[in-house]
């Protein structure tokens, strides 16, 4: 008996790990022109600046890919961390990168080479970039992670734009292709005083 | 996408509202809009034109800057669209320097180092002051002055409280009784549909209310006689704000 259950555990695991290397997304190596891998962030893509979303590239999408979506998230901060700065999704899959400086508002087309992408909800319930802004103490991480989609995500019309929760669920299983660029931002000077309570808006930061 | 961009702020708008009432309401409501938005509205750009070519009106308690900051900050916050004017010409900004010199009066040093602050960061931040930003960068500054987010030391409390302060006071001026010297012409009740104070509503009144076309009659509280300031003094719901002073 015992020995019979071992075998199942030995086939289920075997089946398990199979399934797992067949999901295994290719690598995308994401870079940009202004941001470099583990340095500080330029002050302009941070409220200390003006709060430009910064430029990103990439290469090594798999031909598979049908789209691309972008997160940036602090994973030094949030209530339950990560603290989200951006959601980009239904970027077509031959952009190979975001320009600097995304609209700000819905009304505003978006660049030619990413018509159609689409701005999420991020951590301040805003669907634009809003850079890095930690309480001062100790540098933060930024994750930039750039997603490649075997297939499109389905939008309705009139749906609000997803969070990183919701199009993370969106994009489950259809993941062809994954990458990052991580960078740091720090502040220093006296912290300011957490918002009143029952602000909507400033719950749950935990300094981002 | 530019017309439901609008529709969209000025409904967060008015649900904000219609929670707390016109004397007052406090939340996180988004009512930021767009600059194309504001530059497609010809309705609103009108009376922007007319507001703008009328004499500067002098105000009673704010400095001639801390007014100016004032006005472009209410401007942004609930701007002129194709559904009609804004704070700005619903003299929001007249309202708040009025009860600063009353009932506001607890709030008069809040705004003047929050105003001073608000400017310090634009300059700080974007390489400006505040009124000589396009539109887009002023929403952009009070973006991050709501959520917090400006550079430590600028504000010396909290930038998103006073951002909450400004807004509240910026509702209060546009949907409160013209009385209190905002909501000019009625502008911010025609916003949001509501008819005016009334003593006696007929069934034929009842009926086109229900309807949606009572029509507005324009009237203060205080335009009836037996509406005084005695019988209107109603605790505030915004903590500072009392009426009838």
């Amino acid at each position: 008996m015992r020995h019979v259950g071992g075998s199942i555990l030995v086939a289920l695991t075997l089946g398990v790990a199979h399934s797992v290397v067949a999901q295994t997304p290719a690598k995308i190596a994401v870079t940009s022109a202004t941001l470099k891998e583990g340095e500080t962030i330029p002050r302009q893509y941070t409220p200390d600046g003006r709060n430009d979303s910064p430029p990103l590239a990439w290469s090594g999408v798999p031909g598979s890919a049908k789209e691309l979506a972008v997160i940036c998230e602090d994973p030094d901060a949030g209530n339950p961390p990560p603290f989200v700065h951006w959601v980009v999704y239904k970027i077509p899959a031959t952009a190979k990168g975001l320009p600097e400086a995304l609209p700000i508002d819905a009304a505003t087309k978006m660049p030619a080479d990413v018509t159609g992408a689409v701005q999420g909800t991020n951590g301040f319930r805003r669907a634009l970039y809003r850079g890095p802004a930690p309480p001062p103490g100790k540098p933060h991480h930024y994750h930039f992670v750039v997603y490649a989609l075997d297939a499109p995500i389905a939008a309705k019309a009139g749906q609000p734009p997803l969070t990183r929760a919701e199009l993370l669920d969106a994009i489950k299983g259809h993941i062809v292709g994954q990458g990052e660029l991580v960078a740091l931002y720090e502040r220093t000077g006296p912290a300011q005083p957490e918002a009143p309570a029952g602000r909507g808006r400033g719950r749950g930061r935990g300094g981002n | 996408m530019s017309e439901q961009s609008k529709l969209i702020s000025r409904r967060d708008l008015l649900r904000g509202v219609g929670v707390a009432g016109v004397a007052a309401a406090a939340g996180p409501v988004s009512i930021l809009s767009t600059p194309d938005a504001a530059a497609a509205a010809e309705p609103a750009a009108a009376a922007a034109q007319a507001a703008s070519a009328a004499p500067r009106e002098a105000f009673e308690n704010l400095t001639a800057v801390e007014a100016d900051l004032l006005e472009a900050i209410v401007d942004r916050l609930i701007p002129s669209d194709s559904l009609g004017p804004g704070a700005r010409e619903a003299r929001a900004a007249h309202y708040i320097d009025r009860a600063l010199g009353g009932a506001l009066a607890s709030s008069r040093q809040a705004y003047a180092a929050g105003l001073a602050a608000l400017d310090r960061y634009a300059h700080a931040s974007r390489g400006k002051g505040f009124l000589e930003l396009s539109a887009s960068d002023k929403d952009s500054v009070l973006m991050d002055v709501e959520s917090g987010a400006t550079t430590p030391g600028i504000f010396a409390g909290s930038s998103a409280q006073f951002f909450t302060l400004v807004l509240n006071h910026t509702r209060q001026g546009t949907f409160g009784d013209p009385y209190y010297g905002g909501n000019s012409n009625f502008v911010g009740w025609d916003l949001l549909g509501y008819p005016g104070v009334r003593t006696m509503v007929t069934p034929a009144d009842q009926k086109a209310l229900e309807a949606g076309q009572l029509k507005p009659n324009h009237r203060s509280a205080y335009d009836y006689e037996g509406f005084n300031k005695a019988t209107a003094r109603v605790e505030s719901h915004a903590g500072d704000m009392k009426h009838g002073d």
